[in-house]
């Protein structure tokens, strides 16, 4: 891949004005009519809710009414931080203040409202706060929109639903891009791309751009360089379609999954990498690195808040792990179910008799648990095993019961042999 | 002192006057001093593992209270007790009844105080002012400099010394002869190799060898130092280290979930095989090759998330040292 930074071709063609928004021409009426009413005075309902699948045009609808009505656009979508904090800091000043000079308002949009996880403390009641205080319209937008948390949030908005599209709009959609791109694009593969898209465009256009971008002529055969599009598709899929993808860059695709998961895929890549990859130790190597990698930047993300970091935490367990030097050719494997939370639950009662004993140990000798358990318990487990007498008085000083202790470190009881009724002299 | 574990020679022999500390000699006279005035700072005892610092704060203790020094004194653990609310509202209840004798203060010790984070020490320093008229704090850290300033300015600060192998082969010699067991110079040398001044863990290693052999030569201090390393650590390694991946992640897993040893444990234990001279053959290109790699992944533990994913990187990239001699 060229090292310059290209510019997404979803972004590049988004639409500028109204008319080129594609599709939805009830939920686009709909939506002009009751920003209208806005900018005429008051609506009934300060904010409308967009709903629908992905990619079907929510977001681009509002940009293009924004710029073709001249509206300031406020925005905070999914990457952006939404705990309550952030949003106030970015959102409610904002919605309070009046607009910059020259421009005539402002509009705010609230991106995916459905993707605030309850761990973003207190956004959602935030988001009511801040519809409640706007003197500017508020838009949001969500794919399911029946999602219980959003009740509150359904009362106070005016309601908009948007339709998958249909494979024609998609089609012509793509054309028009390869046009502006000048690029040459066999009919048979834009109907392909569009029936594989399911009405969503933004995938559609992503499918496009990575099998187009640099080329002057597209044909059947590149299509076969994607894969196919990942819909909703189990884990065992997604998994392969990193794992084996023909180009590091077409493991990316997987992020265009609504629903994926990407900590369950992280797992997932864990358990699976080396059956995939042997015998090839180069291969394996590699993709752990990655994928090691993927888990530092998610931990920084995470502990700073810093979600603009996401991408490159995405797009090293996906490309970075695809990436992998010397993989193996291809070959069918059946992969497994990440093993950690198994064990983890399996081996919870052996752990906790452990650190029971660890805190007396912990108690007696003046350290924390931690150390008790690395530095007094394998010492005296040694102790145990190769001179019980000495091990039992030691384990009962500690009130810690001998079978509890073998248990918890998985060996056996020495038989009892009781110091042994000291040898009667012979005399 | 009661309630010790007198079958455990750490506890055994741990100084119950501070007149029987091994070495740090100017700390235990001015500790000894505080005693005959009976007034006591806010004290930070720094200084490496098994160096008394825990034991000196216990001496002390014990000779301002005498018989009454478990009613007067609250020992804290902060990698415990990991939330400051804990620490606060075990400290506060403490600090509202009076202190017994004729002490006019009582006294907290914090063990493991590095292991607070900023917050809790922000917390930690208005909870030390507040009940500074009814209690003493003794704060006890490896690293000086994890300690936020405000807290260092607010004590007096004691910086304990790495033991000189004089002071620690004696303390060893006197243990195993008043526990009736024969040590060998070359098991005192192997001691104080392997736990480098760690008095603790140079203790504990002398009673596991005992209860291997009743001459305790060097041979008996590396085969118990062997047998507490956990075997699935040590195995892993190996298995990595001939390439076997998946054998390797499975032990991983083992010493993770079963035995419950975090990844921090888990890397300071490989770092520990594979520098301890009776630990693994290797020829010093490739050992240096591997430090470098437990240092990467050392930090990376620190700085991701996922345990397992960390070391499994690390268990791949020493399959392929193995395997094919270069990175």
């Amino acid at each position: 891949m060229s090292s310059r930074r290209v510019q997404p071709w979803t972004e590049k063609y988004r639409p500028r004005v109204i008319d080129e928004v594609i599709g939805n021409p009830d939920a686009k009426k709909a939506f002009i009519a009751w920003l209208n009413k806005w900018l005429a005075g008051r609506p009934e309902k300060k904010a409308a809710l967009l709903y629908g699948p992905p990619g079907c045009g929510k977001t681009s609808l509002v940009h293009a009414a924004a710029s073709q009505l001249g509206l300031e656009l406020i925005e905070a979508n999914a990457s952006d931080v939404r705990t309550s904090e952030a949003l106030k800091r970015r959102v409610l000043r904002a919605v309070t203040e009046g607009s910059l000079l020259g421009v005539r308002g402002k509009v705010i949009l609230l991106d995916e409202v459905d993707g605030i996880s309850p761990q973003d403390t207190g956004g959602l009641e935030t988001i009511l706060e801040i519809i409640q205080a706007s003197r500017h319209p508020v838009v949001l937008t969500a794919n399911d929109p029946w999602d219980p948390r959003l009740r509150d949030l359904r009362n106070v908005c005016e309601l908009i639903e948007f339709k998958r599209l249909g494979l024609r709009e998609v089609s012509s959609a793509l054309s028009e891009i390869c046009r502006k791109e000048g690029v040459e694009c066999d009919p048979a593969v834009i109907r392909e791309l569009a029936s594989n898209s399911e009405g969503d465009l933004r995938a559609a256009i992503n499918d496009l751009q990575s099998i187009a971008l640099g080329k002057r002529k597209v044909t059947l055969e590149d299509l076969e360089v994607l894969g196919y599009r990942a819909k909703q598709e189990s884990m065992f899929e997604i998994v392969r379609n990193v794992l084996v993808a023909k180009r590091p860059e077409a493991a990316r695709l997987v992020l265009s999954i609504p629903s994926l998961d990407y900590e369950m895929l992280m797992q997932w890549l864990n358990e699976n990498i080396p059956y995939q990859y042997s015998p090839s130790p180069v291969a394996i190597a590699d993709a752990y690195d990655a994928l090691s990698k993927a888990d530092v930047t998610l931990s920084r993300i995470k502990r700073k808040q810093a979600w603009t970091l996401l991408p490159y935490a995405l797009d090293m367990m996906t490309v970075g792990v695809a990436g992998a030097r010397e993989r193996p050719p291809f070959k069918f494997v059946k992969y497994s179910f990440p093993q950690k939370l198994r064990l983890l639950s399996t081996s919870k009662e052996v752990r906790e008799e452990r650190n029971r004993i660890a805190k007396a140990v912990a108690t007696v000798c003046h350290v924390s648990t931690r150390k008790a358990l690395l530095e007094m318990l394998p010492y005296i487990k040694v102790i145990y095993e190769n001179n019980p007498l000495k091990g039992r008085l030691i384990l009962e000083g500690l009130g810690v019961s001998e079978e509890d202790f073998c248990k918890a470190f998985r060996i056996e009881v020495k038989p009892e042999i009781r110091s042994r009724p000291s040898r009667r002299r012979r005399s | 002192m009661s309630g010790q574990n007198l079958e455990l020679w750490v506890e055994k022999y741990r100084p119950r006057r501070l007149d029987e500390i091994v070495d740090q000699r100017e700390i235990v006279e001015r500790l000894k001093e505080f005693v005959r005035d009976k007034n006591v700072p806010h004290l930070l005892f720094v200084g490496p593992p098994g160096t008394g610092k825990t034991t000196a704060a216990l001496c002390l203790a014990y000779e301002l209270y005498g018989g009454l020094w478990r009613d007067n004194t609250l020992e804290l653990n902060a990698s415990d007790e990991r939330g400051i609310d804990v620490i606060r509202s075990r400290i506060k209840e403490y600090a509202r009844t009076v202190p017994l004798g004729e002490v006019p203060f009582k006294l907290i010790i914090l063990d493991e105080a590095d292991n607070m984070t900023g917050d809790a020490q922000q917390a930690l320093r208005r909870t030390m002012e507040l009940f500074s008229r009814s209690t003493r704090f003794i704060l006890i850290a490896n690293y000086a400099s994890k300690i936020i300033e405000p807290i260092q300015s607010r004590c007096a600060i004691f910086r304990f010394q790495p033991i000189p192998k004089g002071d620690f082969a004696a303390r060893l010699r006197y243990i195993a002869e008043r526990e009736g067991v024969k040590v060998l110079d070359e098991a005192i040398e192997a001691i104080w190799e392997e736990s480098l001044g760690d008095m603790r863990k140079a203790i504990n290693t002398l009673q596991a060898a005992a209860a291997l052999n009743s001459v305790i030569d060097a041979d008996a201090v590396y085969r118990a130092l062997g047998k507490v390393t956990p075997a699935e650590v040590r195995e892993m390694i190996k298995l990595a280290l001939n390439g076997d991946f998946l054998s390797a992640r499975e032990k991983l897993r083992e010493a993770l979930y079963s035995y419950g040893l975090s990844g921090l444990d888990i890397i300071k234990l490989v770092y520990r095989e594979v520098t301890s001279p009776k630990g693994l053959e290797l020829d010093e290109r490739k050992r240096l090759e591997i430090l470098e790699l437990i240092g990467e992944i050392n930090y990376r533990l620190v700085e991701g998330a996922d345990d397992e994913i960390q070391l499994n990187a690390l268990l791949a990239k020493l399959a392929l040292v193995g395997g094919r001699g270069k990175v």
